[in-house]
């Protein structure tokens, strides 16, 4: 198995306040690793310095093989390094059909724009049919999708995924992993924040568990829902 | 009656003039989110651009603009990365301090080299009958000018990658680095096009009006109304806003002492802070 990502003993935060400490995890190839951790427990926190948005204050991020941790955020996104924001980040006065070209805005991405396009509109038929209407005005179900093939424009090597489904419905949140699942099926490889930490950790390889901005707990999708702290915490049994 | 004609017509190609000189300020306050208090020095650069190119090399100031365009887009890319970059994203008095700074230098290097006498570029164009008035066709052809580098910013804005990310970063600079856009670069480039229209626009002014050094900071103040009236961070609220003052001025000038005309665009610059502050087109 091959590791795409890897974070080794990441400080990180804001100005003066540091949140994570000491923080390293793996994504492998292909797969789903999930991250779980209670409101303000700093899984956002993660992601934004794996993108670059926050800056690492020590320690070291390996992307296919390449040390990124003094790269800018475009740099990152250029490799395929993928984010969907948590509260989207829609460009809300251009259009669907802008929004989903500005995902495809690396040269990777430019070029295979078409197909990418025909496949999110597959995915996502609803955004087809508003391809013309400004993303500020989606209903909040439909921004989320945007965002979701916003990210899949990006030609991912790694999909990063901030709480795809908060705020959204039940069917609405069954509709996103859905699709997540149906990525899984390709072979995509992802990092999932979520929420719901049953439905995630089902669909997860390998799983983690934040609190307080430190790893507490690792393992198998199955064996930290089966495990008794976990279910405890958040799954309220 | 036939004043009054001349006068709307005077005024709307007048506007639009205007217009397109705040658009470039426009443009820099939605992308940049900062004011550009050097604003009027380029567009008296613009202007003695194209004095110079006509003494020296007979360049009409209708040709002109392409020259005086890319050298002062190259100029804006550097100061972005020399100065205004280090202030990006701090208390709005460095950027206004820092602006301001930059208009002392060209203002101060400009009354050395150039004193304040005032010039004027004199083609010898006929003028052009309209309905029943005689309009200099400077003037038509400034109108003309100001049209269509509007339409190319249009489609520069939204028919290009590069256009397009620089509309991704005005909305959200964090989610378009997200997208792979360099946003340092996106920044730069805005800036330099954003004093480049304003180089433009006093490039048009010089073929009408005789200027000086210090001419820039009248339109600079006209700039500022006008993006009021039209919606800041709106660049095409710019021209109807431009349109609009064009009108006002050239009609009330028919009345009052021209003199007193600044006077009046300020009270509606305060009106319609007061009445309407995210201007006729603007969003809150
Ligand atoms: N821009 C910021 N500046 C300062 N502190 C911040 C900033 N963003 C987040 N924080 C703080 O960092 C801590 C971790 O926040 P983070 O958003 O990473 O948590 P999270 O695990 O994603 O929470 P949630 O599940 O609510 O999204 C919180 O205490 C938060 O207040
Ligand atoms: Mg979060």
């Amino acid at each position: 198995m091959s590791e795409i990502l890897v974070v080794e003993n990441i400080d990180s935060g804001y100005k003066d306040v540091q949140i994570l400490w000491d923080v390293s995890l793996k994504a492998e190839e292909g797969k789903v690793t999930v991250i779980v951790g209670s409101n303000g427990s700093g899984k956002t926190t993660l992601l934004r310095t794996i993108m670059g948005s926050v800056r690492a204050k020590s320690g070291r991020i390996m992307f296919d093989g390449n040390d990124i941790t003094k790269w800018p955020t475009y740099k990152r996104a250029e490799a395929g390094l993928i984010y969907i924001p948590e509260g989207r980040q829609l460009f809300p006065d251009m259009t669907v059909l802008e929004n989903l070209e500005m995902g495809a805005y690396t040269k990777r991405a430019r070029v295979k724009m078409k197909e990418n396009l025909e496949y999110v509109f597959t995915l996502f038929p609803r955004l087809k049919e508003r391809i013309n209407q400004k993303a500020g005005t989606l209903s909040g179900g439909e921004q989320q999708m945007l965002a979701v093939g916003r990210g899949i424009m990006g030609c991912p090597r790694l999909m990063l995924f901030d709480e795809p489904t908060l705020g959204l419905s039940p069917k609405l949140s069954i509709e996103i992993f859905g699709i997540i699942d149906k990525l899984k099926k390709e072979k995509i490889s992802m990092i999932l924040v979520e929420q719901n930490v049953y439905f995630s950790l089902q669909i997860a390889d390998y799983g983690y568990v934040l609190s307080e901005g430190r790893i507490v707990k690792e393992g198998k999708g199955e064996e930290l829902l089966a495990s008794e702290d976990v279910k405890k915490a958040y799954l309220g049994v | 009656m036939e004043a009054l004609l001349a006068a709307i017509i005077t005024g709307l190609l007048l506007g639009m003039v205007y217009g397109l000189a705040a658009v470039g300020l426009n443009l820099i306050f939605g992308v940049l989110k900062i004011i550009n208090l050097s604003h009027g020095a380029f567009i008296a650069l613009g202007m003695f651009g194209a004095y110079y190119l006509f003494q020296y090399f007979g360049l009409i100031p209708f040709v002109s603009v392409i020259p005086v365009f890319v050298v002062i887009l190259i100029i804006g890319i550097l100061l972005y990365f020399i100065a205004i970059r280090r202030v990006m994203g701090r208390q709005e008095l460095s950027t206004l301090l820092i602006t301001y700074s930059i208009s002392l230098i060209i203002v101060g290097l400009g009354t050395f080299f150039f004193t304040t006498n005032p010039r004027s570029i004199d083609i010898p164009w006929e003028s052009i009958r309209i309905f029943s008035v005689y309009i200099p066709a400077t003037r038509i052809v400034a109108l003309f000018l100001a049209i269509i580098c509007t339409f190319l910013l249009y489609l520069f804005l939204y028919k290009t990658w590069i256009g397009k990310a620089v509309r991704a970063v005005s909305m959200n600079r964090v989610a378009a680095e997200y997208m792979g856009v360099n946003s340092h670069v996106i920044l730069a480039t805005s800036f330099g096009i954003g004093i480049g229209i304003a180089a433009i626009a006093g490039v048009v002014i010089a073929s009408i009006f005789p200027f000086t050094i210090l001419s820039g900071g009248v339109y600079e103040l006209k700039s500022f109304v006008i993006c009021v009236l039209g919606g800041l961070g709106n660049p095409f609220g710019a021209i109807a806003g431009g349109l609009i003052l064009g009108l006002v001025e050239s009609v009330l000038s028919l009345k009052i002492p021209v003199g007193i005309v600044p006077f009046i665009e300020f009270i509606l610059l305060v009106l319609m802070l007061l009445v309407k502050p995210e201007g006729i087109f603007g969003r809150r």
